[in-house]
């Protein structure tokens, strides 16, 4: 039998990604998103948590995925972000106010199946097992003043495959701070990613990924083998 | 045995407490305290709670209730601490909504971590159980993720407790009578058997995609009888083998305070 005393020792933060947050990819779906299921597009951020076992840094294998008969899947994809890191607890606050409660920023590795389906909560394809790199370092908010104008690449091997600058983003940091603060009150250490570009990279095994910006560094993981 | 967390005069005690229903301190002596006690604050009983799944649409009837097909594979979301209240504490009503329900969920905790666990070895991998009442609001709905984390995911609306039970405690999870009653008036009345995917299926199939950890839970979603509830009204959700969690609802002005 086990004991109470088991159910400890565990890390409380938090990682919270928003989906959908390139207007261009808004854009592209419209009419798919004016469809069933979905009937309309979606009126507030979609979100969606990297759990704990996901968490990881610079450096780090990110472990390829295997299905539920135990083979090596044939896709995964990465995304990058821009990861805010939350400075001190965060409840309710307006957009104007919203950036004072940022105390650091960083990047985000969302590495999982490719999305194919924003319907249900993607738990197969997000929660993998090390997919969630951040890192490589905070670089303190005052010297960033405006991060909705940073621009995040992602290469892979040596070869560029995405720039998506923040400010093409649907919503800007700030409003997602606020309408995030809404639903959860949020605390100092938590982060958020607040976007991805639309098209995710595909990525194979062995692949060297970094995720950069140049304001913050690069966020450099490689793809483990079956 | 059972399993607490309490605050008493300002101590956080981590205690059990017994067939007689006395509450026994770390050091093994006796709180001079009465369950019912109103000096006791109940705390979620999970101490470093990890991932928290919640099934949605987990028990035939209630999927029919939402009108929806019974899944093929479970509907699993994810809800963070920041959702985690105890046993007497407020949860609160958002403002303008026309509907907002509990969900009495019968809860299983991982006590060790584990990857790609069979089912026949799923309950060994289980610290004990717990009840949740896992609130949505549903005018909040979107299809996107769907249930989206606007319903799901909100400050006070996971309450966890009394306490966490242990398993040899609960040898039939899969045959438990649950009810829900509103200010005294029992509203829900079902049973685990009706679950679609039970404990074992779900360590199972979360194992297979990641790795559980202890103090990650699974909220094993709820059966048909969801009304809406207001600020005002206590609501009480049961398990046998379990205990009885209350939540009083209060507003979101009331709620958030100085915050509002």
């Amino acid at each position: 039998m086990l004991n109470y005393n088991s159910v400890t020792n565990t890390l409380t933060s938090k990682l919270l990604c928003v989906a959908l947050n390139d207007s261009q990819q808004l854009e592209a779906l419209n009419e798919e998103f004016n469809q069933k299921p979905y009937i309309k597009p979606p009126t507030e951020p979609v979100l969606y948590y990297k759990p704990r076992n996901t968490w990881s840094t610079t450096g780090e294998t990110v472990e390829w995925a295997h299905d539920f008969d135990g083979q090596p899947v044939k896709e995964m994809a990465v995304g990058g972000s821009l990861g805010v890191v939350i400075g001190k607890t965060a409840c309710r606050v307006s957009e104007e106010e919203a950036l004072s409660y940022v105390g650091s920023y960083t990047l985000v590795g969302d590495y999982s199946l490719p999305e194919e389906n924003y319907y249900r909560p993607d738990i197969k394809g997000k929660c993998l097992d090390t997919s969630a790199p951040v890192g490589p370092k905070l670089i303190p908010a005052a010297d960033i003043p405006n991060p909705d104008a940073l621009t995040i690449t992602v290469n892979v091997n040596g070869t560029d495959q995405s720039s998506f600058p923040l400010s093409q983003m649907q919503r800007s940091v700030a409003q997602l701070i606020s309408k995030i603060s809404y639903i959860m009150t949020l605390q100092e250490g938590e982060i958020i990613a607040v976007g991805f570009a639309g098209n995710r990279v595909a990525v194979r095994q062995g692949d060297q990924v970094a995720i950069s910006c140049d304001e913050i560094g690069s966020l450099i993981n490689n793809l483990g083998e079956a | 045995m059972r399993y607490a967390r309490i605050l008493v005069a300002g101590d956080e005690l981590e205690v059990t407490i017994n067939q007689a229903d006395e509450i026994i301190k770390a050091d093994g002596s006796k709180l001079d305290l009465a369950l019912d006690a109103e000096e006791i604050t109940w705390l979620p009983p999970v101490k470093n709670p990890g991932t928290i799944f919640a099934l949605g649409l987990n028990y035939a009837d209630h999927a029919t209730e939402l009108a929806f097909e019974p899944p093929k594979e479970p509907l699993v979301f994810i809800k963070h601490h920041n959702t985690l209240t105890g046993h007497k504490q407020p949860s609160y009503r958002p403002d303008n909504i026309e509907f907002m329900h509990y969900e009495c969920e019968l809860v299983a905790v991982i006590g060790k971590t584990g990857k790609n666990i069979k089912r026949e070895d799923a309950l060994d991998y289980v610290a004990g159980y717990t009840l949740g009442n896992d609130f949505a609001i549903r005018d909040f709905l979107e299809n996107y993720y769907r249930p989206n984390l606007k319903v799901k995911s909100r400050d006070s609306l996971l309450p966890l407790g009394p306490w966490l039970v242990s398993p040899e405690a609960v040898p039939n999870p899969n045959n438990l009578r649950l009810t829900t009653s509103v200010n005294g008036k029992i509203t829900q009345d079902g049973s685990t058997k009706d679950m679609i995917f039970d404990v074992p299926f779900l360590i199972e199939y979360l194992s297979k995609i990641m790795t559980l950890n202890p103090g990650d839970m699974i909220a094993t979603g709820t059966p048909h009888g969801v009304v809406d509830v207001k600020a005002g009204d206590t609501i009480v959700c049961s398990i046998e083998n379990i205990g009885s969690l209350e939540t009083p609802m209060v507003s979101e002005e009331d709620f958030y305070k100085e915050n509002y």
